[in-house]
């Protein structure tokens, strides 16, 4: 039978082999571009555009091709940020003031969900690859929350360090202010700290909504392992 | 000391090259068993997490399965083969024909036959179809991954002879420069579903995804080690290419799948070669 994970990858491959039969009738239209003669910023986008490098027609599991993938929101412009170049205290105040815009809450309030599901989910970093080997979302496997790839949450699975530490975090309580802020920071934490290295996880569809109550349960229920032997440092409300 | 079985092999090669070689930078050291390199590079470095992580792959250095594979790419290059009947040592890798000392840590360079910058990969696919008379089509070339492949083997053995050299991109043609410094826009744009560039993991020392330590491109003590491709991949159980590894970071990454030695890829191995310039290449690796 065709099962849905070959049709992905089939349509990925008769995707790409027609970018490539394009290209092969394109190449001297192409030859007579003179890279030297482009700023590296120019060379670099007709690079990843123009110069048949990527799969640009590559299907995604939302939908569109590659070349959307690759094409930068306003925020992934202004925190293309290189050695020596630093954000400005108005791109800063702009990029809050947009991504707060962007936080949408779900309709019955934010509730915490099943801190067991969101346990899986934020050791998971399963979803939204596509390159060689692209994930099936139709399988029986989501998506998953990647938590644990940046930050140490419970301790007894090993958790990076690109973002700060969570151990401990329900110590904050769950405070209608507290959950507010915790949603806000999976959703889009840019409304707080600008050109953050974490995903837009809200913005970008990456969770459910279930997802995320779910991972939030994780972070702030008391039974969960990310607060075991953790005292509270603040009382809760 | 301990003399592994193919330790004759690898020095054997070196006595001419380290006598003729004149170290380009105090590090450099042609001829240094990558383990030499690599313990080197442990000593200098202010940053020792990423280097000092495993243990284990420091103690299966001297046995790299990549040696095997290096032969193996020693008797492919030196034999007559293709269509054409051509032996590979007849192909300029930027030093001559047939000149390897030295010339996998000047690539990508300018190469004027072509009329682009070239890194290693591209260079030998080019000469496969020119001067021995493959087609895309024959497993010969299009075979590019695995230590069974033509390809990896001949990348394997054309890179051990860079071993120990200092990487020194050229920079003078400029289309070297165009090129590399595109790679370095590249680098540290942001894009995609998770908004992620190179540079979210490969720009700050001492930083882990889960309990792996990620090379920081501003520590060129790590950063040799980061980009010394070929290397045997310990998790892989294969001999992999720099351009095997760019495909590893743009899946995680969720781009699109990048094609094999496009000028993408190119730029970004010129940028991340120069940032590793003057410091010794560990060829071959051995990695995670």
């Amino acid at each position: 039978m065709f099962n849905k994970k070959n049709s992905f990858v089939a349509a990925t491959f008769a995707a790409a082999s027609a970018v490539l039969l394009a290209f092969s009738t394109s190449v001297h239209a192409e030859a007579k571009v003179d890279y030297t003669k482009m700023s590296p910023e120019q060379l670099a986008e007709y690079l990843i555009f123009e110069s048949d490098s990527f799969y640009l027609d590559q299907p995604t599991q939302e939908g569109t091709t590659g070349r959307d993938r690759l094409v930068q929101d306003e925020i992934q412009k202004i925190c293309s940020l290189r050695p020596g170049q630093e954000l400005d205290q108005k791109s800063r105040e702009k990029i809050m003031a947009i991504s707060r815009a962007t936080i949408k809450y779900p309709e019955g309030g934010i509730k915490l969900g099943d801190w067991k599901k969101g346990r899986e989910l934020a050791w998971s970093g399963f979803g939204w690859r596509t390159a060689h080997n692209p994930d099936d979302h139709t399988g029986s496997r989501q998506p998953g929350g990647n938590c644990y790839n940046c930050h140490e949450m419970a301790t007894d699975r090993t958790g990076g360090n690109l973002g700060f530490t969570l151990t401990g975090y329900g110590a904050r309580g769950t405070s209608p202010e507290v959950l507010k802020y915790t949603y806000d920071m999976i959703y889009n934490s840019n409304a707080f700290f600008p050109c953050t290295n974490m995903p837009r996880i809200g913005v970008k569809g990456l969770l459910t909504e279930t997802q995320i109550s779910d991972i939030m349960a994780y972070l702030l229920d008391p039974e969960s392992p990310v607060n075991e032997n953790v005292n509270p440092v603040r009382p809760q409300k | 000391m301990n003399v592994s079985p193919t330790t004759w092999l690898k020095r054997a090669s070196w006595a001419l090259p380290v006598v003729l070689a004149v170290a380009s930078t105090a590090h450099a050291a042609p001829g240094q068993l990558p383990e030499e390199v690599f313990d080197g590079l442990v000593e200098t470095s202010p940053h020792k997490n990423y280097l000092s992580q495993s243990q284990q792959n420091r103690m299966m250095m001297p046995d790299n399965p990549a040696w095997y594979v290096v032969e193996d790419g020693e008797k492919l290059f030196n034999e007559p083969r293709g269509p054409k009947n051509v032996p590979m040592s007849k192909c300029d890798f930027g030093k001559g024909p047939g000149v390897l000392d030295g010339a996998y840590v000047e690539l990508p360079r300018y190469f004027a036959d072509t009329g682009k910058v070239m890194d290693l990969d591209s260079r030998l696919e080019h000469c496969m179809k020119t001067l021995q008379g493959y087609t895309d089509a024959d497993p010969a070339v299009k075979q590019k991954n695995g230590s069974n492949s033509d390809v990896m083997k001949l990348q394997a053995y054309i890179a051990s002879k860079s071993g120990g050299y200092a990487w020194n991109p050229p920079m003078e043609h400029p289309l070297e420069k165009a090129m590399r410094n595109a790679g370095e826009v590249m680098f540290y744009r942001r894009s995609s579903v998770m908004d992620f560039a190179c540079a979210t993991c490969h720009s700050q020392p001492d930083k882990r995804i889960r309990a792996s330590y990620l090379p920081s491109i501003t520590v060129p003590e790590e950063w040799t080690k980061a980009i010394s491709w070929p290397a045997y991949r310990v998790g892989h159980d294969n001999v992999r290419s720099s351009q095997h590894r760019l495909t590893g970071c743009f899946w995680q990454m969720r781009y699109p799948h990048a094609k094999n030695g496009s000028d993408a890829t190119i730029a970004l191995l010129s940028f991340w070669t120069d940032a590793a310039r003057g410091q010794p290449a560990i060829l071959p690796d051995m990695k995670r």
